[in-house]
């Protein structure tokens, strides 16, 4: 049992809440105006539930509802967060009910899904309101029976007298609880004592998914709703010239076309002209028949083909920024025979959520409200602000679940032109997005490219370790380019004081190179771009060297004491070494293995405070055509919370990571991204797949994140398969260097 | 407009529509059937399958006019409870992550199993293969696939 401090600013209590509600303490918000609340009511208002934090309610009939915070796209949220709470609140999980907290019950950064920190960076404050509730609970039934607190406790939604047997269930009590004051200080369970938390369990919306009863943000319809397609400049800052929409308007259901100017950092709306109609189709066939004239600015020549070239021609030269430094690598002499360098490279990637971007808005006068999936709400309510002149406090969000999200729903670009549209409207209008307007104007993952270098002495001791990043930044399209001095670091994630692997002498160093196209986070993030150059290298050195590329790694882990990274970050490297060693195990790295097979691993520490690695088994069957055997996927991110969930994000992971190895990828011409859907940006597909087994690593540390992990060490542990079968691929996706596979 | 009177999930209904609409939108917007999803409107990821006579079709490039005196099954109609022993693989094994590609996984797996009641593994393969899940839950809709095929013939 551990106590802990309620901070008071938090878990405040308020007088009313409107709606019926008793007296009830919930979190406070940073900003004075919250929902309907009504301050300073004399009116008595009748108790029905208790609601002692944002977070949860539990009515008279002793319904529980936990109030997810977290924005669910896939990743489990809506399961694993109230499972932290049922667990503290002493609950039936099974009859749990789950709801999206309202935006605004809750800090706005509350909302902020990203990062995969939502388990690791919800652990304490949702145990910690799981607590409250339950000591409240007690509190009112000791008050009930006149007995000490200390005879009582809380077990399946019920306080026992441990004394006399008396039960009284939570329903009973929950307006008993509404009247007490939040307690200062409460009890977190033992974990050896927890029920829930660590136990598999179902998603909570399941059973909806399955009866296609689940709503998504492109399910929802508002009365008197319009809906809208967008045609979009195809070169970012670009304007519209001239708009000729006589054919458009003829289409019977089209009510109005209307246009709008792009935006420039961070969202990057492109300028568009929006097909208003009376239903989706209406708006899609009037789109096909506009005829725009855009002014597409100068940035209008931008290709990829250019941009690696000039990636290759900068990598040799000196970089724009040293961004970790041990030692001093350029001072350790080799001779030729000992050095050994290489250059990697992976491409611009698009999200592709299966649900295309969709929003709705609806504005009346400087009024807005909108309705869709936002992974950062907040954020989506400032750019809003800031792009359609709108006051913030007068911008009201209805959070949504999503078809997916991977990073492209951290972006408000959607949300944006919803607002662009409905703003010369007077009913709500609904903007979905086909599959070329996504696939075209996405916010990609940087195209990035790597040069590596290494040098080691007589005895074969790695002496240095080099390794210069060039990438199309994020933080240019976010901030601009004056940002940071001009130069930004996006190294993390094994390119960073994070870097695992003990040699005396690092240097990492990033050059940033432009191109005109919008740029965002995409899952897994920096770590998926620099794990594959770092964990394909290492194991270039590893078979330079003669090595065993899996001994190698854990020689260079071996005896490292656990060491600061960027973030307040501590990298332990025995758990990375523990992750690599069960993968090496469950992939039978040391058993004999069959004719034409052959086997490669990988290994990363993840900023979410997980660690995993990825061991891949393949057959070759013919130059360079392969088929996948076996992929062992390993975990170690603490305290597993959903040990089902865990799994099926690291399977998920693990087709997002082989999609990327495959084939993944999108090219440029002319400013703009040549693939326009599914045929052309190819996606895993089920029979890509192999059998996938994921190993967990035990662990009492605090939960991490596993949402992200799973992704970045699939390419390398790929390529370094092939490696072991005569090639070395070097450029994502393989398909580019002429691999097939079955 | 147009009318056209259509049979979905054992009920008829008219809607008035343009005879070129695509039967998802009907589905989703005149008759409020949102399980059948859009997902790129060109038939290449799959999301939007449906049933017509038992038969797995893309309805984001079936037109509303050629849907007539058809019968549709939507994921609605695959059944409403869950029953359904595809419906009940797919708890079973815990398949969805984000569940917005899974209806029509579901019903590329039933327009399947109406076809060949005891489909190999190369036949579910081609099938499956033609969804797309971003989430990547392929390893479970094979598991479950293979679970379905068994309780099917049970």
């Amino acid at each position: 049992m551990k106590k802990v401090t309620i901070d008071r600013r938090q878990f405040v209590k308020l007088t009313t809440l409107g709606g019926g509600g008793l007296a009830l303490g919930i979190m406070l918000p940073p900003f004075p105006k919250m929902g309907n609340r009504q301050e300073n009511s004399d009116d008595p208002v009748p108790c029905d539930h208790f609601q002692p934090s944002a977070y949860i309610r539990i009515d008279k009939k002793g319904q529980v509802t936990i109030f997810v915070a977290k924005q669910e796209s896939g990743q489990g949220v809506n399961t694993s967060l109230p499972m932290i709470v049922a667990e503290e609140l002493e609950v039936d999980f099974q009859k749990v009910k789950e709801e999206i907290a309202p935006f605004g019950s809750l800090p706005p950064e509350a909302h902020d899904t990203g990062g995969s920190q939502s388990v690791t960076g919800s652990w304490e404050e949702l145990r910690k309101a799981g607590a409250v509730a339950r000591t409240m609970l007690i509190s009112a039934a000791a008050k009930k029976w006149g007995v000490n607190e200390g005879v009582c406790k809380a077990e399946n939604g019920m306080v026992v007298n441990a004394i006399t047997g008396q039960s009284i269930s939570y329903g009973d009590l929950a307006c008993d609880a509404a009247g007490l004051p939040v307690p200062t200080e409460v009890t977190l369970k033992n974990i050896k004592d927890f029920k829930i938390v660590g136990k598999e369990q179902r998603k909570k919306n399941l059973k909806d998914i399955l009866t296609g009863q689940a709503k998504y943000g492109i399910d929802l319809k508002l009365p008197g709703m319009l809906y809208a397609v967008v045609e979009r400049c195809p070169v970012l800052g670009g304007t519209v010239a001239s708009v000729d929409d006589s054919a458009a308007l003829a289409v019977p259901g089209v009510i109005k076309v209307v246009s709008y100017p792009g935006t420039g950092k961070p969202m990057h709306v492109h300028a568009g002209v929006a097909v208003v109609a009376t239903n989706i189709w209406a708006a899609m066939k009037g789109r096909k028949l506009l005829k725009i004239n855009w002014n597409e600015g100068e940035r209008n020549k931008d290709s990829t083909t250019q941009l690696f070239k000039t990636f290759a021609v900068k990598a040799k030269e000196q970089p724009a920024k040293i961004v970790h430094a041990v030692g001093d690598a350029d001072a350790v002499a080799a001779p030729k025979s000992n050095i050994l360098s290489a250059e990697y490279a992976a491409p611009f990637l698009a999200h592709a959520t299966i649900e295309p971007p969709n929003f709705i808005a609806e504005v009346k006068g400087d009024q807005c409200e909108l309705w869709g999936g936002l992974q950062l709400p907040n954020w989506a309510v400032e750019t809003v602000s800031t792009a359609c002149g709108i006051p913030k406090n007068n911008i009201k969000v209805n959070l949504a679940l999503m078809g997916g999200a991977f990073g492209r729903r951290l972006h408000s670009d959607f949300a944006i032109e919803a607002v662009k549209i409905a703003q010369q409207l007077d009913k709500p209008v609904k903007v979905i997005w086909d599959r070329t307007d996504d696939i075209r104007n996405g916010n990609y993952r940087p195209a990035n490219y790597h040069r590596l270098q290494a040098k080691w002495d007589a005895k074969g001791a790695v002496q240095t370790w080099e390794h210069h990043v060039l990438s199309t930044p994020i933080q240019w399209m976010m901030e601009g380019p004056e940002s940071s001095g001009g130069i930004p670091s996006e190294n993390v994630g094994g390119a960073d004081k994070d870097f695992w692997y003990g040699i005396p002498n690092i240097k990492t160093s990033y050059t940033p190179v432009d191109i005109n196209i919008q740029r965002g986070w995409l899952r897994g993030v920096e770590p998926v771009q620099n794990v594959f150059a770092v964990e394909c290298f290492i194991d270039e050195l590893a078979r330079k060297l003669k090595k065993d590329p899996l001994q190698f790694r854990l020689d260079l882990l071996e005896g490292r004491q656990p060491f600061a990274a960027m973030w307040g970050k501590t990298v332990e490297p025995d758990r990375l070494a523990a992750v690599l060693k069960l993968a090496g195990e469950k992939i039978g790295w040391t058993q004999p293995r069959k004719k034409n097979h052959f086997v490669g691993i990988a290994g990363h520490m993840f900023f979410c405070d997980s660690y995993a690695a990825h061991a891949i088994e393949i057959e070759l069957l013919a130059p360079k055509k392969f088929r996948l055997v076996k992929i062992v996927s390993t975990i170690d991110c603490g305290i597993v919370v959903n040990p089902d969930g865990l799994k099926n994000q690291m399977e998920g992971g693990t087709v997002f990571g082989l999609g990327q190895a495959l084939k993944n990828e999108i090219t440029v011409e002319n400013s703009r991204v040549v693939q326009d859907g599914f045929f052309t940006y190819e996606l895993a597909r089920f029979n890509d797949v192999p059998n996938i087994e994921v190993h967990t690593v035990p662990s009492e540390a605090k939960p991490g994140g596993a949402g992200e992990v799973g992704v970045a060490t699939v390419s390398p542990a790929l390529c370094n398969a092939l490696a072991a079968a005569g090639y070395r691929p070097r450029t994502l996706p393989i398909k580019n260097e002429g691999f097939t596979w079955v | 407009m147009p009318t056209f009177t259509l049979n979905v999930n054992g009920t008829q209904h008219t809607v008035e529509a343009e005879a070129d609409t695509p039967l998802l939108w009907v589905l989703r917007d005149w008759l409020n059937l949102t399980g059948t999803k859009f997902g790129c409107g060109v038939a290449s990821c799959g999301a939007c399958t449906v049933l017509a006579d038992g038969q797995a079709v893309r309805s984001c490039v079936w037109q509303v006019q050629n849907a007539e005196g058809v019968a549709i099954t939507t994921i609605e109609g695959l059944s409403p409870d869950g029953s359904h022993p595809i419906q009940k693989a797919w708890e079973t094994v815990s398949v969805p992550q984000c569940g917005y590609c899974q209806a029509g996984q579901m019903m590329t797996l039933a327009g399947l199993l109406n076809q060949t009641k005891k489909p190999t593994d190369e036949q579910i393969s081609n099938a499956m293969s033609a969804v797309l899940c971003r989430c990547g839950t392929y390893h479970r809709i094979r598991q479950a696939a293979k679970l379905a095929v068994e309780e099917t013939n049970k």
